[in-house]
C-alpha cells in the first residue's frame, strides 16, 4: 500500500518526516487529552493568568468597564485568536458574574460576531441576559490603524478599569498599550508576536509571553482534557529540547541527522 | 499658558524632543556618509544575481500608514528588478496597499519605460491572505483570471509559462506587518517558494529567526535600508534623505534613556535621604 | 444539535485540511481549491456584513443621542461618501475616491502610525530604568543596537554595527526562536483541541 502511494504520486515522500511529526504531535496530545486515569496536574503560577480575576474586580469596584481585544494581526482561524476567544469567556463569565460592562473592539466582522456570540452566553449563563449590550461589541476598522485609533478613542473616552489584549499584534500594540498605561487602567497583555512583547513588558502591568497564551485557558478551567492537553505540550517540547541538544553534539562526531529527524 | 506649562509632565518633554528630533533634520540637507549592510547586500545580490525574463512576485502587503517609510524602499527594488529585466507581477493582500501599489509600481515602470502587460503586471487585491497564497499555488492564473484593471491575463506576454510558485523566481513580500510570517507559513513550507522581504524597521528583528533557517532568502528594512540600497544602485531616493531624520530620532531616545536613568537614581536617591 | 452540528464540521474540516497537505489526488486538489474560493467569498461577505453593522450601531447612537453623537456622525457620513462616490465615479486613479483615498485617509492613519514614535520613547524612558544586573545588560544591548543601527554607528566606530549586528543575530534571535518554538508547539495543541471539541468558544 505504502510503496502504491508513493509509486502513484498521491504522496510527496519529501514530506515523510513532516508527516511523522505531525501524526506524533496529534497523538500525544489526543492520548493525553482522553485518557482516562489522570492525576492532578501541578500547575506554574503565571501572574498573569492569576491578575486576570483581580484586575475584573478592581475594574468592578471603580464602576468601569473593561476593554477585551484581541489585536489586529490575527484572524479567526490563527491559534493565538482561538486561545484568546477561549480566555474571553472566562473573563466575560468573571464580568457577568460581577456585573461589570465588557467592552469588545475589534477590526474583523467574523471575530466581532464570535465575540457576541461568547459575551451573550456568558450574561445568559451569570442570569443577567438583559446586561448584555449587543453594541459594546464593536467591529471598528479592518485598517490597522483605522482599528489602533478606533480602540484608542474607546480607551480614552470609556476610562476602562482593566484592559486586555490578548491575540495577535503587530505595529499597533504599544499605542494602545501605551493610551491604556496614560488612562491608568490596569493591563494584561498576551501575544505570540516576539516583536510586540517587549513593548507589552514595558507598558502593561502582566504579560503572558508566547505560549503562556495557549496555556492559559488551562489555567482557567476544571477540564482535565485542557490540562492534559498542556502536559502533552511540555512532553513534546521535552522531546525537541533532547534532540536540539543530541543533535549538534552527534554532527560534531561526523554523524549529521538534522533533515533526517527535524 | 500657565496652566498648560503645569500640566507639562516628563511625559510630553519626550514628546517634544522625540518631534524636534524628527523633524528638524528633514529641513537640513545634510547626507550622512554610510556603507551598505551585509543584510542589504545579500539582498541586493539575489536580485541581481536573477537571469533577464525571470518572474518577481511582488506582494504590497502594507498600509497608507506606513507608505512614507515603505515606498523609498520599494521604489530602489522595483528599480533595481526592471533594470535586471525582470518581470514584475504585482498584487496586494491588503485592501489598502491595493491603490499605493499600483501607483507605485506603474511610476517605476514608466520611469525605466517598461510596457504593461510585457514587463510588468499588477493583479490588485485579494482577499483573505491564506487563501490567495495557497491558491497561487496551485494556479495563478486561474486565481486572477483579469488583472487590476479588469483585463484577462491569459493573453499577456508577461505571464507566459507562469502556472504557480514554481515559475516565479522569487516572492517579494513588502510589509509593514506580519505578513511574511503568512508567506513563510503557507507559500514556503508547502510549495517551496523563493521568499524575500522589505520591511518597516519596527518589524525586522521578528524575521531574524527565519533568515537563520533559510525560509526567507533575505531582507531589507528601514530607512537606512533603503538608503543602504540606493548606495549600491547607485541612484538617489527618498531613503537618504529620511536617514538623517532616522538617525537623530535614534540618538534622541538614546538620550532619553540616559534621562530616565538620571531621574530614576536620582528619585531614589531622595528616598534614601 | 447545532452545536453537534458545528463541532463535526469543525471536525471534518480539519482532519481534511490536514489530511489533504499530504495526500495529493485531484478530488482532494479540487475540494481544497473549493474551500479556499469559499473562504475569500465568505470573508468578503462578512466584510459587507460587517460594514452594515457598523452603520447600524452609530445610527443608533445619532438617534439616542448621546454624547458620542459627534463621532458617529463623523462616522456615517465618512463611509457613505466613499461608497457612494466609489459607485457614482470609480476608484480609478483620478476618480474622487482615490483623492480622498491618498489625501485624507493616507494622511490620517501615517498620523497614527506616527504616535509610535512617540510612544516608543516614552516607554523607553519608563523600560530602561537600570536596577538590576539583567537590566543592566538589558539597557546596555538597547544602547548598542539603537547607536549601532542608526546613520551614526559607522562613524563612531567600523565595529559598532557589527556588534550590534552580533546582538540582533545571536541572543535575540535565539531568544526569538525559542518563543517561537514554543509558540509552535501551542498552536498545534490549541488546534487540536478546537478541532477535537476539547475546547470551544461556541456552547
Amino acid at each position: 500500500m505504502n510503496s502504491f502511494i508513493l509509486a502513484t504520486g498521491v504522496f510527496d515522500p519529501a514530506s515523510l518526516v513532516l508527516l511523522i511529526w505531525v501524526l506524533l504531535t496529534c497523538g500525544v496530545v489526543s492520548y493525553f487529552s482522553y485518557r482516562r486515569h489522570v492525576s492532578p496536574l501541578r500547575l506554574r503560577a503565571i501572574p498573569g493568568i492569576a491578575a486576570i480575576e483581580e484586575a475584573v474586580g478592581r475594574a468592578t469596584e471603580q464602576g468601569k468597564p473593561i476593554v477585551f481585544t484581541t489585536g489586529w494581526g490575527g484572524d479567526i482561524q490563527r491559534p493565538t485568536t482561538l486561545a484568546a476567544l477561549n480566555l474571553l469567556r472566562f473573563v466575560a463569565g468573571k464580568a457577568a458574574s460581577y456585573g461589570c460592562r465588557i467592552l469588545f473592539p475589534t477590526h474583523d466582522p467574523v471575530i466581532a460576531e464570535a465575540a457576541k456570540e461568547i459575551i451573550r452566553t456568558a450574561y445568559n449563563e451569570a442570569g443577567h441576559p438583559d446586561q448584555f449590550r449587543e453594541d459594546d461589541v464593536t467591529f471598528v476598522s479592518p485598517s490597522q490603524f483605522g482599528y489602533a485609533s478606533g480602540v484608542d478613542g474607546i480607551v480614552s473616552r470609556q476610562k476602562p478599569g482593566a484592559i486586555f489584549l490578548f491575540g495577535t499584534f503587530e505595529g499597533e500594540a504599544l499605542i494602545l498599550a501605551e493610551t491604556g498605561n496614560i488612562n491608568g487602567a490596569l493591563q494584561i497583555a498576551g501575544t505570540d508576536s516576539t516583536i510586540q512583547l517587549s513593548f507589552f513588558i514595558v507598558a502593561c502591568d502582566y504579560t503572558l509571553i508566547g505560549e503562556e497564551l495557549y496555556t492559559a485557558s488551562a489555567y482557567l478551567t476544571d477540564d482535565h482534557r485542557v490540562q492534559s492537553s498542556m502536559y502533552a505540550q511540555d512532553l513534546i517540547r521535552a522531546v525537541l529540547v533532547t534532540l536540539l541538544i543530541l543533535l549538534p553534539i552527534l554532527a560534531m562526531l561526523g554523524v549529521n541527522l538534522y533533515k533526517e529527524i527535524l | 499658558m500657565s496652566r498648560l506649562l503645569s500640566t507639562f509632565s516628563a511625559r510630553h518633554l519626550v514628546f517634544l524632543v522625540v518631534l524636534l528630533a524628527a523633524t528638524i533634520p528633514l529641513l537640513l540637507n545634510i547626507r550622512l556618509t554610510h556603507t551598505a549592510s551585509d543584510e542589504t547586500k545579500h539582498f541586493y545580490a539575489n536580485i541581481d544575481s536573477l537571469p533577464s525574463g525571470s518572474v518577481v512576485l511582488m506582494s504590497f502587503d502594507f498600509e497608507a500608514s506606513a507608505f512614507a517609510e515603505i515606498k523609498p524602499l520599494a521604489e530602489a527594488v522595483l528599480r533595481h528588478c526592471f533594470r535586471q529585466n525582470l518581470r514584475v507581477i504585482g498584487l496586494s493582500l491588503f485592501a489598502e496597499g491595493t491603490a499605493l501599489g499600483e501607483q507605485t509600481l506603474s511610476r517605476i515602470a514608466r520611469e525605466k519605460g517598461k510596457v504593461y502587460g510585457t514587463d510588468y503586471l499588477y493583479l490588485g487585491f485579494r482577499p483573505q491572505c491564506t487563501s490567495a497564497i495557497l491558491a497561487i499555488g496551485e494556479s495563478l492564473p486561474k486565481e486572477f483570471p483579469t488583472d487590476y484593471f479588469g483585463a484577462a491575463t491569459a493573453t499577456m506576454p508577461v505571464l507566459s509559462g507562469v502556472t504557480n510558485y514554481d515559475q516565479i523566481a522569487t516572492v517579494i513580500s513588502i510589509t509593514d506587518g506580519g505578513m511574511p510570517t503568512y508567506w513563510v507559513d503557507y507559500a514556503v513550507t508547502r510549495y517551496h517558494a523563493r521568499l524575500q522581504t522589505v520591511l518597516t524597521a519596527t518589524m525586522v528583528t521578528s524575521f531574524y529567526p527565519y533568515i537563520s533557517s533559510g525560509q526567507i532568502q533575505s531582507l531589507i528594512a528601514g530607512l537606512k535600508g533603503a538608503a543602504e540600497y540606493e548606495l549600491l544602485l547607485n541612484e538617489s531616493g527618498g531613503g537618504g534623505r529620511g536617514l538623517l531624520a532616522q538617525s537623530v530620532s535614534q540618538i534622541a531616545i538614546l538620550a532619553i534613556i540616559l534621562a530616565g536613568n538620571m531621574v530614576g537614581y536620582l528619585d531614589r536617591r531622595r528616598k534614601w535621604q | 444539535m447545532t452545536n453537534r452540528l458545528a463541532w463535526i464540521a469543525t471536525l471534518v474540516t480539519g482532519l481534511f485540511m490536514m489530511a489533504q497537505y499530504f495526500i495529493k489526488t485531484e478530488a482532494t486538489n479540487a475540494i481544497y481549491t473549493t474551500l479556499l474560493d469559499y473562504y475569500q467569498i465568505i470573508f468578503a461577505v462578512s466584510m459587507i456584513v460587517g460594514g452594515i453593522g457598523l452603520l447600524k450601531q452609530h445610527s443608533l447612537k445619532v438617534q439616542r443621542s448621546s454624547q458620542q453623537r459627534g463621532y458617529s456622525l463623523i462616522t456615517i457620513t465618512a463611509i457613505l461618501f466613499m461608497v457612494i462616490v466609489a459607485v457614482i465615479s470609480g476608484t480609478g486613479a483620478t476618480s474622487p475616491y482615490q483623492w480622498a483615498f491618498n489625501n485624507l485617509q493616507a494622511p490620517m492613519q501615517a498620523t497614527t502610525f506616527s504616535l509610535l514614535a512617540f510612544f516608543v520613547a516614552s516607554a523607553a524612558y519608563r523600560g530602561f530604568r537600570v536596577k538590576s544586573a539583567p537590566a543592566f545588560v538589558l539597557a546596555l544591548a538597547a544602547i548598542i543596537v539603537l547607536v549601532g543601527k542608526s546613520g551614526f554607528g559607522e562613524m563612531i566606530s567600523q565595529q559598532l554595527p557589527a556588534i550590534a549586528g552580533w546582538v540582533l543575530n545571536n541572543p535575540s534571535t535565539a531568544a526569538k526562536r525559542g518563543i517561537l518554538i514554543g509558540v509552535g508547539i501551542g498552536s498545534v495543541a490549541t488546534a487540536l483541541r478546537v478541532i477535537l471539541g476539547i475546547e470551544r468558544s461556541y456552547r
